[in-house]
C-alpha cells in the first residue's frame, strides 16, 4: 500500500454540529436521546425512541481505552512522521466508543483500560486523546 | 432448505494469483466459461446473475441475457450473501439457473477506486477513522485481536500457530500461491510487525482471480448428466450492529450466533456433523474468534486449539485446508468456499479431509466508516447423499 494524503475532514452533513462546536471551541459533543438520556456517535437514531428527541449535548470527553493498535507503517502522507502510533477505540464514560489516536505517550506504554480525555489547545482538527 | 432445495452445479475458478495483468471483467469471463463448461450448459442457460461487487459492462461483454443482474456489496460476508439471493430468485420463481460471480484484480492495481488520491480512502469507506490514521482491514481485526488477548491471554505465539498452520496447508497445494514455501513459528515471530498485534505474516495478501458459481434447483441439477452437485443445506447472516448498539463489539467477530443459528437449523444439523470448516481468514485471529463464535472450543481457547492441531488434518475440526485467505489465495468470501466445494467434491489434494460430506462456509467483514467487523454469512454446503 502505498503511502497517500488523506486530506481535509470533511464533515458528514448530519454530525455538523459535531464538528462545529470542535472548531468553534474544542467543545465535546455527543448525540443524545432527551427521552432516555443514551449517548451516540456518531449522529443516531436512538434505538428506543427514534430520531425526533436526538440533540447535541456538551460531554465529558473523557473516557477509557477499550482496545488500540499501533502502526508501525506509515500509510497516509499526514501521518508519516508520527510512526508508530497508536490508534484506540475509547469508551467514553457516556457509552459510545470513539475512534481516536492517543497521543503525548509512547505506544509501548498505551493499556487497555487506562483513561483518556480529550486533548485540549493544541489546534487539533480531530478530537485526539491523552492520558487523562 | 433440505438436500432437495437448491443445488450448486458449477464451478469455475480462474488462476489465483498476485499481479496477472488480467483485467477484472476479464477474470469473470473466464471463470464463468470454466463454471458454464463444469456445469454442461451454453450461456443461455443463465437467467440471472449476481456479482459481488458493482455490474455495469458484464453482461454485454459475458454475452449473457438473463432477466436480472444484481449488485450486492456486503463486505466479505458478500460471497454468502449472493449464494442466498440466488437461492431467493430460484425459489421465488425469479431464475432457473443463477451465476454468482467474482473477479477483482487488487494486485494488478484494479481495484475500483483504489489508486487515486482523491478517491482512495473515501471509495474503501474508511470514514472518519481514515483522519486519525486508521487505514486497512488489519487494523481493524487488530482492535479484536487486542482485546482477544487483553481479555483472554490469547499471545502472538498463538497467532503464529494460525499462520504455521494454515501454510501447512498451503505448501501441499499447488493451488495456493506459497504452495511448496514452509514456514516456522520463528519465521512468524520474525517477520515485521504491521498493526500490532499483526505481524506480517499475520496478514493475507491481495491476489488477483475470478470466481463463477452457478446455482439451480435441486431438481433441475438430477436433470444434468454429468454435474456433480454440491447442495446448499442451510444459510443465514448476522451484523454487529446489534452488539454495537449494547456498546459490546470487539468481543465478537461480526456476529456469528444469529448466521449460525439459522443455517445450522434450515440444514438440521449440529457442528458435530461438520466435516471439514472453511473460514474467512484475512488474519490469524479470525479463525481463532470463529472456533470460538462456532462453538468448536471455548471462548478464549481458539489459541489453544490450533496450537493443539485442531483444524490440522485429522484435528477436530479441519479448516482452511487449501490454506485460506492467508497462504492460499484471496477471492474475498470466495476462497472458503471454493475450498468447500474442492473438499465436497473430493477435489483438495493433499489436504483432502477423508470422505469429507458436510462443510461449513463463512464469510466475514464489511470494515469501513467507523471501524469495526460487521457482517457475517453462514452457508451449510453438503455433498450429494
Amino acid at each position: 500500500m502505498s503511502v497517500e494524503k488523506v486530506g481535509p475532514l470533511i464533515p458528514g452533513v448530519l454530525d455538523a454540529p459535531f464538528w462545529d462546536a470542535w472548531q468553534r471551541d474544542e467543545t465535546f459533543l455527543l448525540h443524545c436521546c432527551k427521552t432516555c438520556g443514551r449517548y451516540d456517535w456518531p449522529a443516531s437514531c436512538c434505538v428506543e425512541h427514534g430520531r425526533e428527541p436526538m440533540e447535541w449535548l456538551p460531554a465529558s470527553g473523557a473516557g477509557v481505552i477499550d482496545t488500540f493498535t499501533i502502526f508501525y507503517r506509515a500509510y497516509i502522507e499526514e501521518l508519516v512522521a508520527e510512526v508508530p502510533y497508536t490508534v484506540a477505540v475509547v469508551r467514553l464514560d457516556e457509552g459510545p466508543y470513539f475512534h481516536t489516536r492517543i497521543v503525548d505517550i509512547p505506544p509501548d506504554q498505551v493499556k487497555s483500560g487506562m483513561r483518556v480525555r480529550v486533548r485540549k489547545s493544541r489546534g487539533d482538527n480531530f478530537p485526539l486523546f491523552v492520558p487523562e | 432448505m433440505t438436500r432437495g432445495g437448491i443445488a450448486i452445479v458449477g464451478m469455475g475458478v480462474t488462476q489465483q494469483g498476485r499481479s496477472l495483468g488480467v483485467t477484472e471483467v476479464e477474470l469473470r469471463r473466464q471463470a464463468l466459461e470454466l463454471a458454464l463448461l463444469d456445469a454442461g450448459l451454453g450461456r443461455d442457460a443463465i437467467d440471472g446473475y449476481i456479482l459481488a461487487s458493482h455490474e455495469r459492462e458484464d453482461l454485454r461483454y459475458l454475452g449473457l441475457s438473463p432477466n436480472f443482474s444484481w449488485p450486492v456489496q456486503t463486505g466479505g460476508a458478500t460471497a454468502p450473501c449472493t449464494f442466498i439471493m440466488a437461492a431467493g430468485a430460484i425459489l421465488s420463481g425469479q431464475a432457473e439457473m443463477v451465476a454468482c460471480a467474482y473477479g477483482m484484480a487488487p494486485s494488478s492495481g484494479g481495484m475500483p477506486g483504489f489508486g487515486s488520491a482523491k478517491t482512495s480512502f473515501g471509495a474503501l469507506g474508511y470514514g472518519y477513522p481514515a483522519q486519525v490514521g486508521m487505514i486497512g482491514a488489519a487494523s481493524a481485526h487488530a482492535l479484536h485481536a487486542r482485546w482477544h488477548m487483553d481479555h483472554y491471554g490469547t499471545t502472538s505465539r498463538h497467532l503464529g500457530a494460525v499462520a504455521v498452520q494454515l501454510r501447512d496447508h498451503a505448501v501441499k497445494r499447488p493451488d495456493a500461491i506459497t504452495y511448496g514455501q514452509p514456514i516456522t513459528l520463528e519465521d512468524h515471530q520474525a517477520s515485521s510487525m504491521v498493526v500490532d498485534p499483526f505481524r506480517m505474516l499475520d496478514c493475507c495478501r491481495d491476489t488477483d482471480g475470478g470466481a463463477v458459481f452457478l446455482i439451480t434447483s435441486a431438481e433441475r441439477a438430477r436433470t444434468m448428466p454429468g454435474v456433480r452437485p454440491v447442495y446448499l443445506l442451510g444459510a443465514g447472516m448476522g451484523h454487529n450492529i446489534g452488539n454495537w448498539h449494547h456498546r459490546d463489539v470487539y468481543r465478537f467477530h461480526d456476529d456469528i450466533a444469529p448466521a449460525a443459528a439459522r443455517a445450522f437449523a434450515q440444514a438440521g444439523v449440529s457442528i458435530n456433523d461438520i466435516d471439514t470448516a472453511q473460514f474467512y481468514d484475512p488474519f490469524t485471529i479470525s479463525i481463532i474468534m470463529q472456533l470460538e463464535h462456532y462453538g468448536f472450543c471455548k471462548p478464549g481457547q481458539g489459541g489453544d486449539f490450533v496450537q493443539d492441531g485442531g483444524i490440522a488434518l485429522g484435528g477436530q475440526i479441519p479448516s482452511n485446508t487449501g490454506g485460506g485467505q492467508i497462504s492460499g489465495f484471496y477471492a474475498a468470501g470466495f476462497t472458503p468456499i471454493i475450498e468447500a466445494m474442492k473438499q465436497l467434491r473430493g477435489e483438495s489434494g493433499a489436504t483432502q479431509v477423508h470422505n469429507a460430506r458436510l462443510a461449513l462456509v463463512s464469510g466475514h467483514g464489511l470494515n469501513g466508516g467507523i471501524q469495526n467487523t460487521w457482517s457475517h454469512g453462514t452457508l451449510i454446503l453438503g455433498a450429494e447423499e
